[in-house]
């Protein structure tokens, strides 16, 4: 209970400490509403020229509801890997490891109370510029809260990826390297910009399963098209790849810790 | 659990303690060879509880390496120690409600909030009573004078301001030991100041046992009472403050101010170092002639105007005995230490 409420309080004060800046959210925003708009324009063209109603069973509005999910999805990530990188390099891991926490459960709890703050914030800037160019969400009823259940393992999931990009500090000399191609990889084959769907028929079984489209494709998918079935496949793949990052991550962790020098003096 | 032979009143006790790294190069495309680094080697001290000691030494002395063994981040290679009774190493956790640590160069401070907000998280994370917590924290802020701008965010406070809120946080929870890591780096000579008392003032007053680093001869001066100096893994020179300004110079600086031209005559164990129109500056070994005997003849050189005498700055004392030992030598004086 008091180890819940320490972590609680950490999570707390991190998306405390967001709202206290919003300002750098904020510049993401215009750069959100640029992306948006010539995605707009660019499904437009494609709907007009295909002569389809539906891509990747999707009509253009809940296209455009999709990207809304996924951008704000993606742009939400704080800087995981950078944090855990320069907590490593620096030394600034002493500073944490003195204190009774687990390291990684501080690191994961600060970073979903950040992220809660910057996913508000984008989703709400987001939907706000998808109501205008294109009404409300076509299929939103009270299922695609469904959703609102999987983002928060997206989110853990996505977490445990970047922290063990990050514990990678340990043994090698810089991890902006790792972690720009996890980045992509979760855009490219999470689904970010196009819908599994729409991905060649061999490729879209494999896809399914990786932990990307547990992190982006999936939730997005339950708030265009929630699905009750799907729902549950969704829940449980999150569940099975946090369970194996779980165990990934604490193995890594605990051999990274023995390798801990006299870093910063 | 404590070890074997601890003196209930030993805050840290230290036995053989040694820690030696692994430094693989590549030579070649399948070779690798592997060197071995010794950080600290075979160290051996207790610090009574209560006691203030600086632990200085040259970069890459082993200064970080001990503290980290001691603050259970690190697994020694061999020996033992003994932090508050606990094994650092393997009661990490235990040991952390017990232990406040101060790094001069690593805020634990959340940059875009008020102080506030880091202590009521401290206090979960040390899962403080809130009551107690309460008081506690008025209690430090009072003390710390840090009331002004408590609820002000970090980032808009002056580094002298920073430094006495995250002391402050550091003692919420009520530690018995205060790991103190290069604490007045970056400060002016006034915040310096400040912080050095309230250390010390804590020290003497709470019964804080405080184990410092740093660079600056001065918190070595007015904070610790006694001085472990390492180089090259090895203790080279245990022994309070008061004797290792004596026994490794034993010299005073006089500076004197005259209303005219002094009229000198060279005296025994006395060297000039500077004569600037109506000024002297004076080297004194105290241990050939007595600081009082040299006043007495300066007095009758001419009519003073002001007259100043300084103990020399510690860094040259840490030279000195840089130089006098490059073998690991006196050891072990630190346990005659008294205790306040």
């Amino acid at each position: 209970m008091n180890n819940l409420k320490k972590y609680w309080a950490v999570a707390s004060i991190s998306a405390k400490s967001n709202l206290a800046y919003v300002g750098e959210v904020g510049s993401r925003l215009v750069f959100l509403a640029i992306i948006l708009y010539i995605f707009m324009r660019l499904w437009k063209v494609t709907y007009e020229h295909s002569g389809v109603q539906q891509l990747g069973g999707l009509t253009l509005p809940e296209m455009l509801w999709y990207l809304v999910l996924t951008e704000s999805i993606i742009m939400s990530g704080p800087r995981v890997t950078q944090l855990v990188d320069e907590d490593v390099r620096t030394g600034a891991l002493a500073v944490q490891l003195v204190r009774p926490l687990s390291y990684p459960l501080y690191r994961l709890f600060s970073t979903m109370g950040e992220r809660s703050v910057r996913f508000v914030i984008t989703f709400g800037a987001a939907a706000s510029i998808a109501l205008v160019l294109v009404g409300p969400a076509p299929n939103w009823h009270w299922h695609s809260l469904l959703f609102a259940i999987t983002l928060p393992l997206a989110f853990i999931l996505d977490f445990l990826g970047y922290f063990l990009v990050g514990l990678g500090a340990f043994w090698i000399e810089d991890t902006s390297g790792p972690m720009l191609i996890y980045s992509r990889l979760t855009m490219i084959l999470g689904g970010m910009l196009l819908p599994l769907p729409l991905f060649p028929e061999w490729l879209q079984g494999p896809l399914h399963m990786l932990p990307f489209a547990s992190v982006v494709y999936g939730p997005a998918r339950m708030f265009v098209h929630p699905n009750q079935a799907e729902c549950v496949q969704l829940l449980l793949n999150q569940f099975i790849w946090i369970a194996v990052f779980a165990v990934v991550v604490t193995a890594v962790y605990n051999i990274a810790l023995r390798r801990i020098s006299a870093n910063g003096g | 659990m404590s070890l074997v032979g601890v003196e209930m009143n030993d805050a840290i006790r230290v036995s053989s303690l040694k820690k030696v790294f692994e430094s693989v190069r590549h030579a070649g495309w399948l070779r690798t060879v592997k060197t071995e680094i010794v950080s600290v080697s075979e160290v051996n001290f207790s610090v009574p509880a209560g006691q203030s000691v600086a632990f200085i030494g040259p970069n890459g002395a082993g200064k970080s390496t001990t503290i980290k063994m001691l603050t259970g981040i690190l697994r020694p290679t061999s020996g033992s120690a003994s932090v508050l009774g606990l094994v650092p190493w393997e009661q990490r956790s235990k040991l952390a409600y017990d232990v406040g640590a101060v790094f001069g160069q690593r805020s634990q401070l959340w940059y875009h909030l008020p102080p506030n907000d880091t202590f009521e998280l401290l206090s979960r994370i040390y899962n403080l009573d809130r009551k107690e917590y309460k008081a506690r924290r008025d209690m430090l802020v009072e003390r710390f004078g840090i009331g002004s701008f408590i609820d002000t965010p970090v980032r808009k406070l002056s580094l002298g301001q920073r430094m006495k809120a995250e002391v402050a946080a550091s003692l919420l929870h009520k530690p018995k030991l205060l790991f103190l890591d290069e604490p007045t780096i970056g400060l002016d000579v006034n915040a310096r100041q400040q912080l050095r008392d309230l250390i010390r003032q804590w020290n003497r007053e709470e019964g804080l046992t405080v184990f410092l680093t740093s660079h600056d001869a001065g918190d070595i001066e007015h904070v610790a009472e006694r001085v472990i100096v390492i180089n090259e893994g090895t203790i080279v020179l245990d022994d309070s403050v008061k004797n290792v300004r004596t026994d490794f110079l034993g010299t005073k600086v006089l500076t004197v101010d005259f209303h005219e031209a002094p009229h000198s005559v060279p005296i025994r164990g006395v060297v000039e170092l500077l004569r600037d129109g109506y000024k002297l500056k004076l080297e004194v070994d105290t241990s050939v002639v007595s600081i009082e005997a040299v006043i007495t003849q300066v007095l009758s050189w001419g009519a003073v105007a002001d007259l100043t005498i300084e103990d020399p700055p510690l860094e040259k004392v840490i030279a000195h005995i840089y130089s006098q030992h490059k073998e690991p030598a006196i050891q072990g004086q630190g346990s005659e230490v008294a205790v306040t």
